[in-house]
């Protein structure tokens, strides 16, 4: 566009300043996002610079760098229900070197994601352990706030990851890896165990976070029909026939165990029963159900709420499941 | 659309920049571009309201011409009842039906009704050209030029509430010639001093006093954290002088000098001072078009001894309305009392009491604005009065750092000096590597935009 008015002396003075401002800006903007391309702030294998591991305590944001750590086979997908599992107990009964990928208040659909980006980046899988709380179990797919989990992160578009990486998150991120990067920071325990025991310490319960039970199904065709698990029935399907799936629901405070007869264990029966069709006929494959009324379940020392169990039922859980993935349902699981 | 979002930041803005540029140099493009794009801005949060703004602007306009026609005086006050009609329609039908439901003693009604966005703005914008034609001071003017004047969109929706004369001269002047460059960066300083204010200062007190007067709302607090619920008066400071400064900004880019709306309230030395200092545009229009009216009518039933008794209830009524345009809420009506009475004091005070320090003054005031503050901000009298009543624990300062904005953020308020001065003294001159700095400042401040769900504007409520 020409020049449609005549440049004072001033003027030149002041056009200089826009041009200065607009020039830092676009450089620094420039730099910065190439800085950031370099470093990949979430070690989601975008980046060029070959720093391993991050140093991050948000599940969303970190389960990406384990899930593509080829030094892993094999993953455990669920929410904090599943964060009890010690994957290296697991490795070692095994043989398999499990990854712990657990997302804090992960919704199914989040953990999907994850499961997908982890399948993409091992062409061989070991084995999948999934502990599916009763999220599962609603009848319509449960809404999320939109911009709390960052799919961006875990999806195939790189366009759609570097355009969210300019924040101020992405920026100390990626300072953090490049510490770690110059060995001036440590990365988090690479296998991603973390135990919620170091804070919700033994011997102590809270009256908190009741099991999120579906409200129950309108219809008796609704009763039967799961969306995410329908989703999870589709994603293990395309797994090769010899992966094998182990899927356990979680223990809750016995409480919290609906009586037989109710709507609520109606509900809960068929959630287990679509869980269970999941993994029938699946070698090396079965359906754990530790969500039962027993003497450790009724023990409110084996529970840090209602639905967060202790080391003392995670143990029994990683036997059942190890003990599955060598027997399949034949497995003698003692709970 | 947000002045403090991305959509408005790096979409709509630069877009509109870009197309009014190319009107600029067709003078009969020039309004219409810019009614097109404020019409654009303003469908973007509600498209149908759009539809209100549209008629309120179609029947002022006519409305004055009519009256310029025939003289009639009536047409006019009409005119201005009908305003007041919608925007208490819109804004006091909820409260007025409760309350007659309160004296009544039974359930009245409550409606679903939306506030359209800036409604409280642009009634009041009408009413300031409809009472000057009125007084003969206003000339008629031409629809486009009307239209822009209510729906500019850097002040339609929360201001500065702007005089006719004040912009109307502007409107379809040129914008890009000699002098443009130097009227950019200052619009760009203003931007980012106003981003800078809601983002790092009004926002950050806000995340901490939120939680606190949802918690007042339900039940009295005894953890005392009403302390930190004294803060809201520099929230409210900053987020609405942020608003006045990006407002102020956004028009020198489209070559229209808004006024200023604030100048340094916290640094005032009485309560006099701050009314001075604190949206200064809506105090002028409340003194011109209320409270000097009130003021200057002769009342038979008063002796002319008595003047002090209309000037001071003038006063009150005045501070009173203020409040109640701020919200349909008793808290909002308690508000403007008290700060109606103080200037009832502070008149009387500074004619027959002792000479205060400024020091005095100046703490006085501040705990004045900060103590009605809460009333503001609770929403209810019962919030308001479990947040006074929650200052018998003492605070608990353990958290650190995480406090910290409230207690810089009152230090900015009390030692910095207005933005409009601040800006006016780094425009001296033109210094590129200022400039150089400001562009980096404007990417920090755009990707500390992007990391939080953005905070609307308050004022957008009013």
């Amino acid at each position: 566009m020409s020049s449609l008015t005549t440049d004072s002396e001033d003027d030149i003075g002041w056009k200089r300043c826009l041009v200065a401002g607009a020039s830092a800006f676009g450089i620094s903007a420039l730099l910065l996002f190439a800085m950031l391309v370099l470093v990949d702030p979430y070690d989601s294998g975008r980046g060029w610079l070959g720093i391993d591991g991050v140093d991050d305590r948000n599940t969303y944001t970190s389960a990406a760098s384990r899930a593509r750590d080829p030094q892993f086979d094999a993953a455990i997908i669920g929410n904090s229900t599943a964060q009890p599992l010690n994957p290296a107990d697991l490795s070692r009964a095994t043989g398999l070197r499990f990854v712990q990928l657990y997302l804090t208040g992960g919704s199914p659909r989040e953990q999907l994601a994850v499961l997908d980006f982890f399948l993409r980046h091992h062409p061989r899988v070991g084995a999948l352990v999934f502990v599916t709380d009763p999220f599962w179990c609603q009848h319509r797919r449960a809404e999320t706030r939109p911009g709390d989990f960052p799919y961006w992160i875990y999806g195939t578009n790189s366009f759609a990851y570097a355009a969210r990486l300019m924040s101020r998150e992405g920026i100390e991120h990626a300072f953090q890896r490049i510490a770690i990067g110059l060995d001036m920071r440590k990365r988090k325990r690479v296998d991603g165990f973390y135990s919620y025991e170091d804070v919700w310490l033994p011997g102590s319960f809270r009256d908190l976070n009741p099991p999120r039970d579906p409200a129950p199904a309108l219809s008796a065709a609704e009763r039967d029909f799961f969306p995410e698990i329908a989703e999870l029935d589709a994603a293990v399907k395309k797994l090769p026939v010899d992966v094998p799936v182990v899927i356990a629901v979680p223990p809750t405070l016995a409480t919290t165990v609906a009586r037989s007869g109710t709507v609520a264990a109606q509900e809960r029966e068929a959630c287990d029963a679509a869980l269970a069709k999941i993994v029938a006929g699946r070698p090396r494959s079965n359906f754990l159900n530790y969500r039962i009324d027993n003497a450790q379940t009724r023990d409110r020392v084996n529970f840090a709420d209602f639905i967060h169990y202790r080391e003392s039922l995670a143990g029994k859980i990683v036997s059942g499941v190890a003990e599955s993935l060598r027997l399949g349902n034949a497995a003698k699981v003692a709970f | 659309m947000l002045f403090n979002d991305y959509p408005f930041l790096l979409g709509f803005l630069p877009a509109a920049i870009l197309i009014y540029r190319f009107a600029d140099p067709h003078p009969s493009w020039r309004i219409p571009v810019l009614v097109l794009l404020s019409a654009v801005f303003y469908a973007w949060w509600n498209p149908p309201f759009v539809a209100l703004l549209v008629l309120s602007i179609a029947f002022n306009w006519l409305a004055a011409l009519a009256y310029l026609r025939t003289k009639r005086a009536s047409i006019i006050t009409i005119a201005i009842l009908v305003n007041l009609a919608v925007l208490a329609g819109f804004k006091y039908t909820n409260f007025i039906s409760a309350n007659i439901g309160l004296l009544l003693d039974r359930p009245m009604p409550q409606f679903d009704i939306t506030l359209p966005l800036g409604i409280s703005f642009f009634t009041f914008h009408h009413i300031m050209y409809l009472v000057d034609l009125r007084r003969g001071k206003a000339p008629s003017y031409p629809l486009g030029h009307y239209a822009l004047y209510i729906s500019f969109f850097p002040q339609a929706l929360a201001g500065p509430l702007v005089r006719w004369s004040e912009v109307m001269s502007q409107f379809g002047r040129k914008v890009y010639q000699p002098g443009w460059p130097r009227d950019f960066c200052i619009g760009i300083c203003f931007i980012a001093i106003g981003l800078f204010e809601k983002t790092f200062l009004a926002d950050r007190i806000g995340r901490i006093i939120d939680p606190i007067y949802a918690q007042a709302a339900q039940g009295p607090l005894s953890n005392g954290d009403a302390w930190l619920a004294l803060s809201f008066s520099f929230q409210i400071l900053f987020d609405f002088s942020g608003y006045s400064d990006i407002a102020i900004g956004l028009g020198l880019l489209f070559g229209i000098r808004l006024p200023f709306n604030f100048n340094a309230p916290m640094r005032a030395t009485n309560i006099q001072d701050f009314w001075q200092r604190w949206h200064i545009t809506l105090m002028n229009f409340l003194r011109d078009y209320l409270f000097q009216p009130m003021v200057n009518t002769r009342l038979r039933f008063l002796p002319r001894r008595l003047f002090a008794v209309q000037y001071f209830g003038a006063l009150l009524l005045t501070m009173v309305l203020c409040g109640l345009w701020h919200g349909a809420s008793w808290t909002f009506v308690l508000w403007g009392a008290i700060h109606g009475s103080a200037l009832v004091v502070c008149s009387l005070w500074r004619r027959y009491g002792p000479r205060l320090p400024a020091l005095i003054g100046w703490a006085l005031t501040v705990m004045l604005v900060i103590v009605t503050g809460v009333i503001f901000r609770a929403g209810t009298l019962e919030a308001a009065w479990n947040i006074f009543s929650g200052l018998d624990v003492a605070p608990r300062l353990e958290r650190g750092r995480h406090l910290g904005p409230l207690f810089i953020v009152p230090l900015v308020a009390f030692l910095l000096p207005s933005s409009q001065d601040i800006i006016a003294r780094l425009a001296r001159k033109p210094r590129p590597w200022l400039a150089a700095m400001l562009g980096i400042g404007i990417l920090v401040l755009l990707i500390e935009l992007g990391e939080q769900h953005a905070y609307e504007f308050a004022y957008y409520r009013f």
